[in-house]
Formats: structure tokens, C-alpha cells, sequence
């Protein structure tokens, strides 16, 4: 049920990982921060959530673009869940439409 | 009924443990549109890549880091390359250094016995909800501005979730479609886009943004795997040092 080498790929992986979500908090812990590490701390996040996200905005596909767009508008004035079923319900629709 | 109440305080006008909790495992439940059907697929792909039904729970509920699974699984052999695998781990992961030091300063208050583990639960959703909910407790005075309770609740969803659904894609395997017909794969930029409304501070705090968006975008067209999360973030990144406020006074 469970093959060895598989199970130490896969400990490995985890530990890399925990690494990965400890790792700023065991470095940052006991440090009071000057204003331009702060406003790092302040950019890198939205720097990440957009970075994750690039490869829609790059799409070569109409329909994703489209989506993608009502989604923007969709985020600047509407709540979660509203966002969340524009940017879903039109990427089906479109992807339908368009193919 | 009553809805709930997310922000119900007790008498010292601090939201409660279980109130929290709650509000966290609520505000979770839109995002799990998008982590459901991917955790199925996530299942069936991996039991395709040799995998048996024990092995995936295994590794989603070790690892649990959806984008580093797909990654890893996408490299998989038998035996699987132990270095490739690893690597792939920690540079599709890398953006959780930043995200944990983002949300160092707030966790002052907590002993490292429980944040230590609580960061084992650490996701880009479960931080991000995290990271949105600081901001208004800390507008509104609210101290401490971190709420563990309201993080755990939205994390063990998402745990919960997760090893649930990858389980569960790696037995019913081949009769799954694929979730893109459906659009799903547009619930997580969509959350995301959300989440970047609540962080704006203006145009010009925004520019980092753009260039780690412009250098990610530019790394995945060019560069296979995952590089494009790392580029970014590491282009926006050195855009927010360039581009720091100078003196300290006038922040915030």
C-alpha cells in the first residue's frame, strides 16, 4: 500500500514545506523592523498573491481574458462570494461560447 | 436562526474564541469552490502518476500545499527523483518565507509553542483571510490585531478539505471530468483579486505589484514549471526596497 521510496519523496516534500512556512517567522521573530523592511513586509504579499495569478492574465485564451476582466470589476465592488461566482460563472459560459 | 455573528464580543469587547473560530471556518467556505473539484483532481492525477489511496492522504495531509503537490506530481517517476522533488517543493512553496515574515510582527503575543505548529496549517488562503482580518481588527483598535481562533478555523476547513477531497479523487479517479468546463479554476484568482482590493493603500504603494505581475507574467511565458511565483515576488519584492518610504514619520 505504501512503496518506500514514494513514502520518502513524500516526507522529504513535507519537511521542505514546513521548512517554507516556518522559515520567516523563526528569522524575523526576535527583530524589531526598520521602515523599509517594513514596507517590504507590506508589498511582498500582494507581490505573491499577484505572481500566482499571472499565468490568466497571460492567457491565450479569449474567453479566460474576458473572464478575468469582469472578475477585476467584479472585485473592485463586490464582496467575496459575488467575485467568486462572476469569475467562475463567466469563465464556464465563455469558454462554451467562445471555443 | 440567527446568522452568525462574526464579530460577537464578550463583555471586554474581545470577540470570542468560538465565535472566531467560527467567523474563520465561515469565511473559508467560498474559497473551498475552488479547492474541492482541484482536490479531486489532484487525487486522480496522482493516482495515475502510481500513487495508491493511502499514499495521497499522506502526502496532502504532510505536506498540504496544494500548488507544490500538483507540481511535484507533475515530476513524478517510480522511484521519484528525491532532489527534483524537493526543489520543485521549495520553489513553488518559497512565497510562504515571505508570507510568514509578513505576519511575524503581529504574532508577538503568541508563545512559540503555538505558532510553531499553527504554521504547519499556514495556506495562501488561510494566511490571506488572516492578513484581511488583521486590518480591520487593527483599524478598529482591536488588539491583539492576529486572532489564532479565527486562523484555525479557516485553516482546519481547509485541511479538512483538502486531504478529504484529494482522498476522495484518488478512489473515484477516473470518472472525474476535467473542473476547467466548469470554470472552477477561477474561484482562486478571484479570491485573490479580493483579497489585493483589501491590501490596497493607494496607486503608489500599488506599483510592486505591477512589476512582480510584469515579471511573472514575462517568466511564465518564457521559463517552464514554477519559476514565475518566485520571479515575481522576488521582482516585487526589490520594486518596494527601490521604492521605500523614507522617513519613518510619514508612515501610516
Amino acid at each position: 500500500m505504501i512503496d518506500p521510496a514514494n513514502l520518502l519523496a513524500i516526507v522529504l516534500m513535507a519537511f521542505v514545506t514546513y521548512l517554507t512556512r516556518i522559515g520567516g517567522y523563526i528569522l524575523l521573530r526576535n527583530r524589531s523592523l526598520g521602515p523599509r523592511a517594513m514596507a517590504v513586509l507590506e508589498a511582498g504579499p500582494g507581490c505573491v498573491l499577484i505572481a500566482v495569478i499571472a499565468p490568466v492574465f497571460v492567457s491565450d485564451q479569449p474567453s479566460d481574458l474576458i473572464a478575468l476582466a469582469l472578475m477585476v470589476i467584479a472585485a473592485t465592488r463586490l464582496p467575496l462570494l459575488p467575485t467568486v461566482i462572476v469569475g467562475v460563472g463567466s469563465a464556464a459560459l465563455l469558454r462554451h461560447l467562445i471555443a | 436562526m440567527k446568522p452568525p455573528r462574526p464579530h460577537s464580543r464578550d463583555a471586554a469587547g474581545q470577540a470570542t474564541t468560538w465565535a472566531q473560530c467560527c467567523a474563520g471556518a465561515m469565511a473559508s467556505l467560498p474559497m473551498l469552490f475552488g479547492l474541492v473539484p482541484f482536490g479531486m483532481v489532484l487525487g486522480a492525477q496522482a493516482v495515475q502518476k502510481g500513487l495508491t489511496p493511502v499514499e495521497v492522504p499522506l502526502m496532502t495531509g504532510l505536506n498540504f500545499a496544494g500548488g507544490s503537490e500538483f507540481a511535484a506530481l507533475g515530476l513524478w517517476t517510480s522511484p521519484p527523483h528525491l532532489l527534483l522533488i524537493m526543489a520543485v517543493t521549495f520553489l513553488v512553496n518559497s512565497r510562504m518565507l515571505v508570507m510568514g515574515a509578513a505576519m511575524t510582527p503581529f504574532l508577538h503575543h503568541l508563545p512559540k509553542r503555538k505558532v510553531l505548529p499553527a504554521l504547519f496549517l499556514m495556506t495562501d488562503a488561510s494566511w490571506a483571510l488572516s492578513m484581511a482580518q488583521m486590518r480591520q481588527r487593527a483599524a478598529l483598535g482591536i488588539e491583539p490585531a492576529f486572532s489564532l481562533a479565527y486562523y484555525m478555523g479557516a485553516s482546519l476547513v481547509f485541511y479538512a478539505a483538502w486531504v478529504g477531497c484529494t482522498t476522495l479523487g484518488a478512489i473515484l479517479g477516473p470518472m472525474l471530468g476535467h473542473p476547467e468546463a466548469y470554470g472552477l479554476d477561477m474561484a482562486f484568482p478571484a479570491v485573490f483579486l479580493v483579497m489585493l482590493r483589501g491590501m490596497w493603500k493607494g496607486l503608489r504603494r500599488a506599483w510592486p505589484w505591477a512589476v512582480s505581475l510584469a515579471a511573472a507574467a514575462l517568466t511564465y511565458k518564457l521559463a517552464p514549471g514554477a519559476w514565475y511565483v518566485a520571479a515575481g515576488a522576488v521582482a516585487g519584492i526589490l520594486a518596494a526596497v527601490i521604492w521605500a518610504p523614507a522617513p519613518p514619520a510619514a508612515r501610516k
